[in-house]
């Protein structure tokens, strides 16, 4: 049991020595999962929002098809990717695989169903009615769409802290295309992969309490809008 | 506004549920009148109120206000409450000035508007709430008073009164009443209270599965010689 506690005590004295490696890591961690929730956000807001509000042949298929993609395993999401980005892949050609540009396309392909997926249910539930208000008080499609964004934003909010909770802390799409490359494209959920495998528990154990206050951080946002957007998809 | 209904078919799926043919296939609402809508649930009162509000599209037959066709226009001077409101999670004050909002209203204007809206509708004192959180009357006079603020040429009301309590009734009336006489505001309701219908209408329609069985002033409905009229308003009697 010794171990683990050395592994906490020096855990503590990592993070606070400010090592330059650490905090390079951290800060690519944050930038790859931040940019692909961000692309994830333009793609899949607007598309959530379009597909719930409207009815047409086949919605309910498009649904399952969203809720199957929203729980696609991560590994799963970085093989298809990395069959794409792949010298010999369709997009081989672009020289991306092991980048972290390559991180940002996998994370993307991981996130915006779930961000859609969000969305999506949210504006099922209570998009349609919106619409129609705003129509019956003059609304142009414009006024419509700005008042759907402030209507749904609990939700929306929902979505990209749900987004970017899986991205961050997601190993196995990352590990694939990234390659966990020191300095280049090692983020912190393949540097402590790799450093429980070495036996350097306690470096695990500082990387995982950083990347555990990222987490709890994000889900206590996620909270606050979860208790906001109850009333919202209220009648 | 003069709205005129021909032939307004609408079917969901294979049923027929709205089907105006016959001596009532062209229904006239005169410009400054109030018309009610009665008739047993599942009639096709509301969907009828929804195809002239614009806001379904009917399969055949068609909608004229003041002779033309509706456009983005159109939709700028009439407007539709819903039998249960649906109101915006914001203030009470700024549901109502939602409409002057986006039709570019100055400021002082707004204020203006809505403060007198708070007043007569008798929600001053909750204007600050969020509108989620109300209990039935409020929220029925919070959208009314929404609908009612950019000042429309019609205004449509699905069951506006059912369901709240006395007092709201009376002042949702009195609204509805002070702006038709002031400013000649078309009013069309659907109303489950008879009472109401004879209070308030002009004319009234009778919708019965789909169909219009009548559609006359106040006092002929009372007199109609269709049983099925007759038995509903024996049963509504109050
Ligand atoms: N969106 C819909 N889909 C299928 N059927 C509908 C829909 N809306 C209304 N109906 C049906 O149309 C008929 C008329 O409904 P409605 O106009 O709401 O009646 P009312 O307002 O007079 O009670 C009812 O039988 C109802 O079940
Ligand atoms: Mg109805």
């Amino acid at each position: 049991m010794q171990y683990i506690l050395d592994g906490f005590v020096e855990a503590f004295y990592l993070i606070f020595s400010f090592d330059p490696e650490i905090f390079q890591i951290v800060g690519l961690s944050l930038f790859v999962s931040l940019t692909s929730t961000l692309i994830s956000t333009v793609i899949g807001v607007p598309l959530g929002i379009l597909l719930g509000i409207n009815n047409f042949r086949g919605k309910r298929t498009v649904s399952r098809f969203l809720y199957t993609f929203m729980s696609f395993p991560p590994v799963i999401i970085g093989l298809f990717t990395a069959l794409f980005l792949a010298r010999s892949g369709p997009l081989g050609q672009f020289r991306l695989m092991y980048t972290p540009t390559a991180m940002i396309i996998a994370q993307m392909v991981l996130v915006t169903p779930i961000i859609m997926g969000i969305v999506f249910n949210h504006a099922s539930n209570s998009g349609y009615d919106v619409v129609q208000t705003g129509k019956t008080l003059g609304a142009n499609r414009i006024n419509i769409l700005t008042l759907l964004i402030l209507e749904l934003k609990g939700g929306i909010m929902i979505a990209l802290v749900t987004g970017f909770g899986r991205a961050i802390s997601e190993v196995g799409a990352v590990m694939i295309v990234g390659g966990n490359i020191k300095g280049f494209t090692r983020v912190m959920t393949t540097f402590i992969a790799m450093n429980n495998n070495m036996g350097q528990y306690s470096v695990s154990i500082a990387m995982g309490i950083i990347l555990m206050t990222i987490s709890f951080l994000t889900n206590s946002i996620l909270y606050h809008f979860s208790e906001g957007a109850k009333y919202e998809d209220r009648d | 506004m003069k709205i005129e209904t021909n032939h307004i078919v609408k079917k969901y799926g294979d049923k027929v549920v709205l089907d105006l043919n016959g001596q009532y296939s062209r229904l006239l609402f005169e410009s400054g009148k109030i018309t009610g809508i009665i008739g047993s649930n599942g009639s096709g009162k509301t969907t009828l109120m929804k195809i002239m509000a614009g806001l379904i599209s009917a399969i055949d037959g068609e909608v004229r206000y003041d002779g033309q066709t509706f456009d983005q226009d159109i939709a700028m001077k009439i407007t539709y409450a819903n039998q249960r409101p649906v109101l915006f999670s914001r203030s009470i004050y700024e549901n109502i000035a939602y409409p002057l909002r986006i039709r570019k209203y100055p400021e002082e204007e707004i204020n203006r508007i809505v403060r007198g809206l708070l007043e007569e509708f008798e929600i001053a004192d909750i204007q600050k709430q969020n509108a989620k959180h109300l209990s039935g009357g409020e929220s029925q006079k919070t959208a009314l008073a929404r609908a009612l603020s950019f000042s429309p040429e019609v205004v449509f009301l699905d069951e506006p009164t059912a369901s709240i309590d006395p007092k709201s009734v009376q002042v949702i009336e009195a609204a509805l009443k002070r702006r038709n006489a002031d400013t000649g505001l078309t009013v069309i309701i659907i109303t489950h209270n008879l009472a109401q219908a004879f209070r308030l209408c002009d004319r009234l329609v009778f919708l019965n599965q789909g169909e219009c069985l009548l559609y006359d002033t106040t006092e002929k409905m009372r007199q109609a010689q269709n049983t099925t009229i007759q038995e509903f308003i024996s049963f509504n009697a109050f």
